[in-house]
């Protein structure tokens, strides 16, 4: 019996994933909830297990390749068992949270219950394309339902066929390094978090009208508050840095000022405003940016904030975040301070409205009070979707969070 | 004694033998094998035969109708003895040129009963003995039979299959048919416009169930012009002394005279009889095995094909679905990805039909819209003295594509082509009226279909 292993549903609404690396070659003989691949889905990596025993026949992805929900991965020759063929067949498969399968992929343990997608993923007479272009589509080994037609009214063309078969969503699998017009180049295949970045990013600057707006804080409150704090939160085993306190002066700001924390449908053209406060906090790793996701921060102390984000950043270096810590964000904050540079212009978290840049504080001399003094001075970037919101609020907005820096002691008049 | 081979085909109906020619032609050492004729039911017992019947009749009945144009020929008269002679002639015609292709093909036919005994081992029973045929890839291509019912047993001279029907060497005086079916419509039409009586029987609300009422009607009012009694909500019960006694859709009883007792109720996978259950070939409830889209069964190297894979049991999908197995055999990337496989039904007039019908368009999902054009507007229909029927074509209100046509009218089992064409295509309805369509023809009436459903049909009024 050969079972046909198809993309399950990995729920949270993702309707695809990269074939980052395959666990299993065929020919294998594998257990049943042996992990057969690693699957990339918005920036979470899942290990898929086997719902068979048997022995792989044919691996009908390559690494690299998109796959739908639905689509072929695999097919298993089958051992022991009743006999089955997969299209009567609903297996829920659960996956168990998995270790790191290799140390350069940063691989995202996953919790969420996987369900086994129906058979039929689209309808067949759903996919326009004429007989012989079908025929061309299988000869190349090319799935029609995910292939985007440019013929009238979607009707997918040979060349449609072709382009997205040279374009390859399953290019070279590795890196190759080749001679160009003035000397040796490396190219690299666009993979993982990378891919997945770059799609994002384009995707933000192409959807949202994106304008920066800059200012610069007086930090030196805030550096003593830090200072004093940090003798009693080490007590608790927290050591603070800077971010917490930047989360505690921007989380009244926005509510201040609402469109700050919203999105826009563009479907429905209605501006989404939302009273929860989910801040992502855009984190380097080795692979990539990710941005791991502090829920409901407008209830959590500097303490609480402190530890969650020291949590969530050993996760990302690790590349164990679950896919519920990346998702949901509703307003993010990018801090380079650790790094280096003056200010920068991030692009937004789309389809967040803004994004808070962080960037280091230096003692400088300032004028105040008519004297020249040193102060611990930053820069705050703030850049905006000017679809949803102008320069004025913005303005407002970068002041309010700069109030609340410059005087923490203000931050006692709000609760939550 | 064994017989090693590369590829085996059992059943040569036009789902085997069409596929051992793939086989053939792609350079496989084939073998196929045949219990009884080659050619299967279609050939023999089936479609052609019964194509040749009711040629006959039509035939008949245009050259009685033709005094209306101001031809007239008395004493019409059909020597059904000799009928029956020339369909044998037309069926051993067609069947010698199958022999012709497989030897020029190189496949070689084997005459007996075959079994599997192992994943890739048949075992072949005939008359001169045993044999093995193991192969490494086999094609089930054994089709379905008929059956009957419990109170209606056939028993080869009164209570009779459509086998027997169609060789018969006497016209019937009164025939009864239960199951209001293809098979039962078309043998019924036959034999009424040979001059038997023909009362039909069945069981469900609508004859032909299934087809759009639409059309049903236009071939009902033909029944009746032809004098077909029929009953729809009704059970045949049992017959005796000459009757067949049913309960009608009334409630009341009754009984109709009956020479002869065609049962036509349905057909079954042969999937019971060939050693499935041995080797693991994984069938459903009803008995049709299941296949994947490249028409492979459960057992690596075996493949099924055609009515034993289930329905729309159709010798067309038989066929292209034994070029698909062949194919993906001969390692080559096919798929039975078919988007429309046309019906035809050959009543008088015909029905044809491909692709979704108003209501299946509403179920999936579109928002349908429909253009109908009768066949009284068509000029050559109004020649042929053959005006009644229309065709009907289903569009996507959004984007135009063509969903569905169907048709009943003169010749419509001729007229459907073009539709399946079209939806094969990806055709809109522009695409179809655009069309240049010669004039007189009765293909026009696809054209003007395709304009009534945008409103613009010229040849009728549309306000």
């Amino acid at each position: 019996m050969v079972y046909e292993f198809r993309l399950p549903d990995i729920g949270e609404g993702i309707a695809e994933g990269e074939v980052v690396k395959w666990l299993v070659k065929e020919g294998d003989n594998i257990k049943e909830n042996q992990p057969l691949v690693e699957i990339m889905t918005d920036k979470v990596n899942v290990e898929i297990p086997s719902p068979k025993q048997g022995i792989i026949q044919k691996l009908m992805a390559k690494e690299g390749e998109v796959v739908k929900v639905g689509q072929a991965l695999l097919s298993i020759e089958e051992s022991g068992g009743q006999p089955s063929v997969s299209s009567s067949e609903r297996t829920p498969v659960a996956t168990k949270p998995s270790p790191l399968t290799s140390a350069k992929t940063p691989t995202i343990a996953q919790e969420t219950q996987l369900t086994a997608a129906p058979q039929v993923s689209r309808k067949p007479d759903e996919v326009l394309a004429t007989p012989a272009t079908r025929k061309l589509a299988r000869d190349l080994s090319v799935d029609l339902s995910v292939v985007q037609g440019t013929g009238r009214g979607g009707r997918i063309k040979d060349e449609d066929v072709q382009r997205f078969k040279q374009l390859g969503r399953a290019a070279a699998a590795v890196a190759v390094t080749t001679s160009g017009p003035r000397g040796v180049e490396e190219r690299v295949p666009l993979r993982g978090v990378r891919r997945k970045v770059a799609e994002h990013m384009l995707k933000s600057k192409n959807m949202a009208a994106q304008v920066t707006n800059v200012d610069e804080v007086d930090m030196t409150e805030v550096v003593h508050l830090r200072e004093r704090a940090n003798a009693t939160a080490e007590k608790r085993g927290v050591k603070l840095t800077y971010l917490p306190f930047v989360i505690k002066a921007l989380i009244p700001a926005l509510k201040q000022y609402p469109y700050l924390n919203s999105s826009l449908d563009d479907e429905r053209e209605e501006i989404v405003l939302k009273k929860y406060y989910n801040i992502g906090i855009a984190t380097d790793t080795e692979s990539g940016l990710v941005v791991p996701v502090v829920k409901d921060a407008e209830h959590k102390s500097i303490t609480q904030l402190a530890t969650e984000i020291a949590t969530l950043s050993e996760k990302a270096h690790a590349g164990q975040l679950a896919l519920n810590e990346v998702q949901g964000s509703t307003f993010t904050i990018t801090n380079v301070g650790g790094i280096g540079g003056v200010f920068a212009t991030p692009i937004i978290n789309y389809p967040e409205v803004a994004i808070l840049g962080l960037y280091k504080i230096t003692k400088r001399p300032v004028a105040k009070d008519n004297q020249i003094t040193i102060r611990d001075m930053t820069y705050l970037s703030l850049s905006f979707d000017h679809r949803v919101l102008d320069g004025a609020m913005a303005s407002r907005f970068v002041n309010a969070i700069k109030q609340y820096l410059e005087d923490p002691k203000l931050l006692l008049l709000e609760t939550d | 004694m064994t017989q090693k081979i590369e590829a085996a085909v059992l059943g040569s109906g036009p789902g085997g033998y069409v596929a051992a020619i793939r086989l053939g032609q792609l350079g496989k050492e084939t073998i196929l094998i045949e219990k009884e004729k080659l050619g299967g039911v279609c050939l023999n017992i089936g479609c052609i035969p019964s194509k040749a019947l009711i040629r006959v009749a039509k035939l008949k009945q245009r050259v009685e109708a033709a005094k209306q144009i101001g031809v007239e020929v008395t004493g019409v008269n059909v020597d059904f003895a000799k009928v029956q002679a020339w369909k044998q002639g037309v069926v051993d015609r067609l069947v010698s040129g199958i022999d012709y292709l497989l030897k020029g093909n190189n496949v070689k036919l084997v005459k007996g009963t075959g079994k599997f005994i192992g994943a890739h081992q048949l075992e072949v029973k005939s008359t001169d003995g045993t044999e093995i045929i193991e192969a490494k890839d086999i094609i089930i291509a054994t089709g379905s039979r008929y059956f009957d019912l419990p109170t209606f047993r056939f028993n080869g001279t009164n209570i009779i299959s459509s086998t027997e029907a169609l060789s018969l060497q006497q016209v019937p005086k009164k025939l009864a048919i239960i199951g209001g079916g293809v098979t039962g419509l078309e043998m019924g039409t036959m034999y009424a416009q040979l001059g038997t009586k023909v009362t039909i029987i069945e069981m469900l609300d609508q004859l032909l169930p299934g087809i759009d009422i639409d059309l049903v009607r236009i071939v009902e009012r033909s029944l009746r012009k032809l004098g077909i009694e029929y009953h729809v909500k009704s059970k045949a019960k049992e017959y005796r002394d000459g009757k067949v006694y049913a309960t009608l859709e009334d409630g009341k009883e009754g009984a109709f005279d009956a020479e002869k007792v065609l049962v036509t109720v349905g057909r079954r996978p042969n999937s019971d009889e060939i050693g499935l259950e041995k080797v693991g070939v994984q069938t459903d409830s009803h008995g049709f095995i299941q296949v994947n889209k490249k028409m492979q069964t459960n057992l690596p190297g075996v493949y099924a094909i055609g009515d034993v894979v289930g329905p729309p049991m159709l010798a067309h999908k038989a066929s292209k679905e034994g070029i698909v197995a062949a194919e993906v055999i001969a390692g080559m990337n096919s798929e039975a990805d078919f988007h429309a496989i046309a019906g035809v039904i050959f009543t008088d007039p015909e029905i044809a039909s491909v692709g979704l019908t108003e209501s299946q368009a509403k179920e999936r999902g579109y928002d349908p819209i429909v253009g109908k054009f009768p066949f009284t507007a068509l000029g050559r229909a109004l020649l042929a003295g053959e005006t009644e029927g229309f065709t009907k074509i289903v569009a996507d209100k959004n984007t135009d594509l063509v969903l569905g046509v169907h048709i009943v009218g003169a010749e419509a089992s001729d007229l459907i082509s073009e539709a399946s064409l079209a939806i094969e295509m990806g055709a809109t309805l522009e695409d179809i009226g655009f069309t240049v369509h010669p004039h007189p023809t009765l293909p026009e009436s696809v054209m003007e279909a395709a304009e009534a459903a945008k409103g613009k049909a010229i040849h009728i009024l549309q306000k």
